[in-house]
C-alpha cells in the first residue's frame, strides 16, 4: 500500500510465485518444492490455510522448502534444491513442481538444471522469481502452461469441455465452475475435467480429448491458443457473464459442440425472465455503485442488469455494491441481485 | 524433509514488520515485491508501505523507487523504518542513501536470517530503546501486533498494574515512538520469549503463579505500590480453576495434551493443565528455540513435522494454530498461537495475566466438555 498512484497495475498485483502456487497446489497428492528462504513457502502456506478454511477444504497442499538461509545465500543453494527435490519424491508424489523465488534468482541459482537431472518421477520446473519474474498473472499463466505441457497424446475420441484456467483464489470458485456445469448440462454436455482445480495427475490425459476449452476469462487466450494449436481444440474466451453473454454463451457452446443450442437459450431465457420478475420490488430504486471497478465488462454488466431491472442511477441514490468478481451466468446475478436487495431495502 | 514442509512460522522479516508496526507515529516501509508485503499486510491491523518492486528496479537499483514511496508518506508519521527484504539484503542497497531527506530506520531483517522472534529482536535492537531514570511506572514487553492476544494481554496487564496502583510506562512495542526513549527502569512481559525493550524485566505475567511471583518483585522495585489486591485476586481467580477443573474430573479423565506455539506460552499452558487438570503432556512443539522443560519439548517449524507428532501422540486436547486444528480436527482444540484463522475473535482475548489464565482454562474445559459430548 503506497498512498500514490503507481505506474503500474502489475506491481501491486502480488507474487509470480503465488500466482504458479495457486495452480500447482491444486493437482491431488503433489509435493510443490519452493527454492528460496523457508519465509516464502510460509507466507504461501498462510494464505493457503485460510483459503482452504474459506472453501471448507481439510487439507492443505504440500509445500517443500529449501529453507534457504544466510549460508545458501553466500554459497549457493543447488545442493538443498537437489536434496529438497530427492526427498519430495521419496513422498512417491505423481509429479514434483519446483519454483524458483526472488533470491535465488538473484543469487544465481541454475534451477532448471538441477531439474533436469533425471529423477524417478515427473520434476516440473515453473520459473517464478516472485517479481524477477512478472506478477501473479505470469505465475499463474506459467504454471497452467507448464502442466498442460505435460498432457500427453488424447486416449480416447472427443467428449466433454475443460475450464481453464479457475481462479482457485476466488471464494465462488466453485460456485462459477457449478453454475458453467448446469449450463453446458442444458447442452447435454459435462465438464470432464478443470485444468486446474483438486486434479489428478492421470486426468490430465483427458485434456486432449476434450470437444471445447473453456477459459476462465480472456486473459488466458494464450493459453486458449497454445492447446488450439497442439490438439486443434476450440475455445471460448470466457466463463458467461451477464444476462444476454450467457444465453450468447449457449448459443456459441451449443454450435462447437455440434448440438442445437435453441432449446437451451430459450430455456435460459424464460429462467432469466423468472429471476428478474422476483426482484422486481428493485424497480424505481435510486442507485448509485459502491466499490469495485466500472472499467470493462464491469460497466456494461451493470448497465445491462440496472435496465433490465429498472433501477434510476444517481449519484445521491442507495449505494449497491459492484461485483468483483464478476458474477458467473445466471445463478451469479441471482446471488448478486440478493446483495442488492439487501442493500436497497436493508 | 519433514523438518522444511509447509513451514508455519513467519520470517523474520514478518517478525520485524511486526514489532515496528505497533509503534503509531513510526511509517514502516517492506522494500522488497508485492509478494513480501501482503503476507504481513494480512498479519498486522495497521498500515504499511511498500516498495512492491520490479525486475529492472532490482537490476538498476530501488533506490528511486524507494525515495518515490517515502516522498508519499503522510506526515502524521514522526519517522519511517525501511524493512529490507532477502533480495534488497543481498543486492546490497543502502536504503538510507536514497535521499530521503527525512529522519530514516533501516532494518535489515531478511527473511532467510531467522524466524519471526529474530526478526523481532533485530527491529527492537534498531530502534535502540532506552530507559529515562524519571519515567515512573512499568514497561510491558512481549505485545506486538501481529499476536491475536496482542489486545487483550495488554488491557488485562494494564488492569493488574493498576489495581496495584502502578502506572505502565512504555509498551513494547505498541506506543509512540519517543516514548522508546523514555522506558520506566523495570518492565514486566506477557512474552519472555520476544526481546525485551529497555528496563530490568523483573517477570512474566504468564501464569497465575507467575503473577504472583512478579507483583510481589514489582512492590521491591516500586517503593509505592502494593501488590495485595493483585495477590488476593491470583487466590480468588485458582480458586475459581480448581472449582471447575474439579467437577469436569468428577466426570471425565484428565485429556492428554499436545501444544504448540512459542515455547513461554506453549510451555505456561503445559504447567496449568498439568498443575489444575492432571493432564498428560504428550509434547509440546515450539516454534522457537525452546528453553527448559519438564515435559517433552523440541522445536517444530513445519506442518509435517507436527502432524506425525499428532498422529503418533494422538492426544485428546490440542493447543496451538489453526494449522493443527486443521491437521488433527478430531481433537478438542483451543488457539494460543497464530494463525488463527477460520474463527471469528473480535474481543481482546489475553492469554496472559489472571484473566488470561482464567480464558485459557475456561476455553481447555468447554472444549473439552464439547468433544465428550460429541462421542457421546
Amino acid at each position: 500500500m503506497t498512498l500514490k498512484p503507481l505506474p503500474s497495475g502489475s506491481r501491486l498485483e502480488g507474487c509470480t510465485l503465488t500466482g504458479a502456487l495457486s495452480v500447482t497446489t491444486q493437482v491431488r497428492d503433489a509435493v510443490t518444492v519452493i527454492h528460496g528462504p523457508a519465509g516464502c513457502a510460509q507466507h504461501n502456506l498462510s494464505l493457503f490455510h485460510a483459503t482452504c478454511l474459506e472453501n471448507d477444504t481439510v487439507s492443505l497442499p504440500r509445500l517443500a522448502s529449501t529453507d534457504l538461509d544466510e549460508t545458501g545465500v553466500i554459497f549457493g543453494g543447488e545442493g538443498a534444491l537437489e536434496e529438497a527435490i530427492r526427498d519430495a519424491a521419496a513422498l512417491d508424489p505423481p509429479v514434483v513442481f519446483v519454483l524458483s523465488t526472488c533470491v535465488v534468482e538473484t543469487i544465481g541459482d541454475d534451477t532448471g538444471a538441477v531439474c533436469g537431472l533425471g529423477w524417478d518421477v515427473p520434476v516440473v520446473h515453473i520459473p517464478t522469481a516472485g517479481f524477477l519474474g512478472g506478477a501473479f498473472r505470469d505465475g499463474f499463466h506459467r504454471a497452467l502452461q507448464a502442466i498442460a505441457g505435460c498432457a500427453g497424446e488424447p486416449e480416447r475420441a472427443p467428449e466433454g469441455v475443460v475450464l481453464v484456467g479457475d481462479k482457485n483464489l476466488e471464494y465462488e470458485v466453485d460456485a462459477h465452475a457449478d453454475e458453467v456445469g448446469r449450463l453446458l448440462g442444458l447442452l447435454g454436455t459435462t465438464v470432464d475435467l478443470r485444468l486446474v482445480r483438486e486434479m489428478d495427475w492421470e486426468d490430465l490425459s483427458l485434456l486432449g480429448g476434450s470437444r471445447l476449452n473453456l477459459l476462465r476469462d480472456p486473459d488466458l487466450a494464450p493459453v486458449g491458443e497454445w492447446l488450439h494449436s497442439r490438439y486443434h481444440t476450440p475455445y471460448l474466451p470466457s466463463y458467461p457473464v451477464g444476462l444476454a453473454g450467457t444465453l450468447l454463451f449457449l448459443a456459441r457452446a451449443g454450435r462447437i459442440l455440434g448440438v442445437d443450442p435453441d432449446r437451451a437459450v430459450r430455456a435460459e431465457g424464460e429462467a432469466q425472465q423468472e429471476l428478474l420478475s422476483g426482484f422486481s420490488d428493485l424497480a424505481g430504486a435510486r442507485v448509485r455503485w459502491r466499490g469495485g471497478d466500472t472499467a470493462g465488462g464491469a460497466a456494461s454488466f451493470v448497465q445491462e442488469l440496472a435496465a433490465a431491472l429498472d433501477l434510476c442511477l444517481d449519484p445521491e441514490g442507495i449505494p449497491v455494491p459492484l461485483p468483483d468478481p464478476l458474477p458467473v451466468g445466471t445463478a451469479g446475478i441471482r446471488r448478486l441481485l440478493h446483495r442488492w436487495r439487501r442493500a436497497i431495502h436493508g | 524433509m519433514g523438518d522444511c514442509v509447509n513451514p508455519v512460522w513467519p520470517c523474520a522479516m514478518a517478525g520485524a514488520v511486526s514489532c515496528l508496526s505497533g509503534i503509531e507515529d513510526l511509517a514502516v516501509v517492506i522494500h522488497g515485491s508485492s509478494g513480501c508485503y501482503y503476507y504481513p499486510a494480512t498479519l498486522m491491523p495497521g498500515e504499511l508501505f511498500g516498495t512492491f518492486l520490479q525486475e529492472p528496479e532490482v537490476i538498476f537499483g530501488g533506490g528511486e523507487r524507494l525515495a518515490e514511496v517515502l516522498s508519499s508518506i503522510p506526515p502524521r508519521y514522526r519517522k519511517v523504518a525501511v524493512v529490507t527484504t532477502c533480495v534488497t539484503a543481498v543486492t546490497g542497497e543502502d536504503p538510507a542513501e536514497s535521499g530521503y531527506g527525512g529522519d530514516l530506520l533501516v532494518v535489515d531483517s531478511p527473511g532467510f536470517c531467522g524466524g519471526m522472534e529474530e526478526g523481532y529482536r533485530i527491529a527492537m535492537e534498531a530502534l535502540a530503546p532506552a530507559v529515562d531514570p524519571e519515567t515512573p511506572g512499568v514497561n510491558l514487553d512481549g505485545i506486538h501486533p501481529a499476536d491475536p492476544f496482542s489486545r487483550g494481554n495488554q488491557r488485562e496487564a494494564e488492569r493488574l498494574l493498576a489495581l496495584a496502583g502502578v502506572s505502565p510506562a512504555t509498551v513494547f512495542s505498541t506506543t509512540r515512538y519517543e516514548l522508546l526513549r523514555k522506558a520506566a527502569p523495570v518492565s514486566l512481559s506477557v512474552n519472555p520469549d520476544l526481546a525485551g525493550g529497555a528496563g530490568r524485566r523483573i517477570g512474566s505475567l504468564l501464569g497465575l503463579r507467575d503473577v504472583g511471583a512478579s507483583f510481589q518483585a514489582l512492590a521491591k522495585a516500586c517503593p509505592g505500590s502494593d501488590p495485595d489486591p493483585v495477590l488476593r485476586e491470583v487466590e480468588r481467580a485458582e480458586d475459581r480453576i480448581i472449582h471447575a477443573a474439579d467437577k469436569y474430573l468428577r466426570r471425565y479423565d484428565p485429556p492428554s495434551v499436545a501444544l504448540f506455539g512459542m515455547s513461554a506460552p506453549a510451555m505456561y499452558a503445559a504447567e496449568m493443565l498439568a498443575t489444575y487438570l492432571d493432564c498428560g503432556i504428550a509434547a509440546i512443539g515450539s516454534r522457537n528455540d525452546p528453553g527448559p522443560s519438564r515435559f517433552p519439548t523440541a522445536k517444530m517449524t513445519s506442518l509435517e513435522e507436527i502432524r506425525v507428532v499428532l498422529d503418533r501422540e494422538q492426544p485428546d486436547l490440542i493447543l496451538g494454530s489453526s494449522y493443527e486444528r486443521m491437521v488433527h480436527p478430531q481433537s478438542a482444540f483451543v488457539g494460543i498461537t497464530l494463525p488463527l484463522r477460520g474463527k471469528i475473535q473480535l474481543r481482546a482475548r489475553p492469554l496472559a495475566g489472571i484473566e488470561g489464565a482464567l480464558d485459557l482454562m475456561e476455553q481447555v474445559l468447554n472444549a473439552c466438555m464439547d468433544r465428550e459430548r460429541r462421542r457421546g
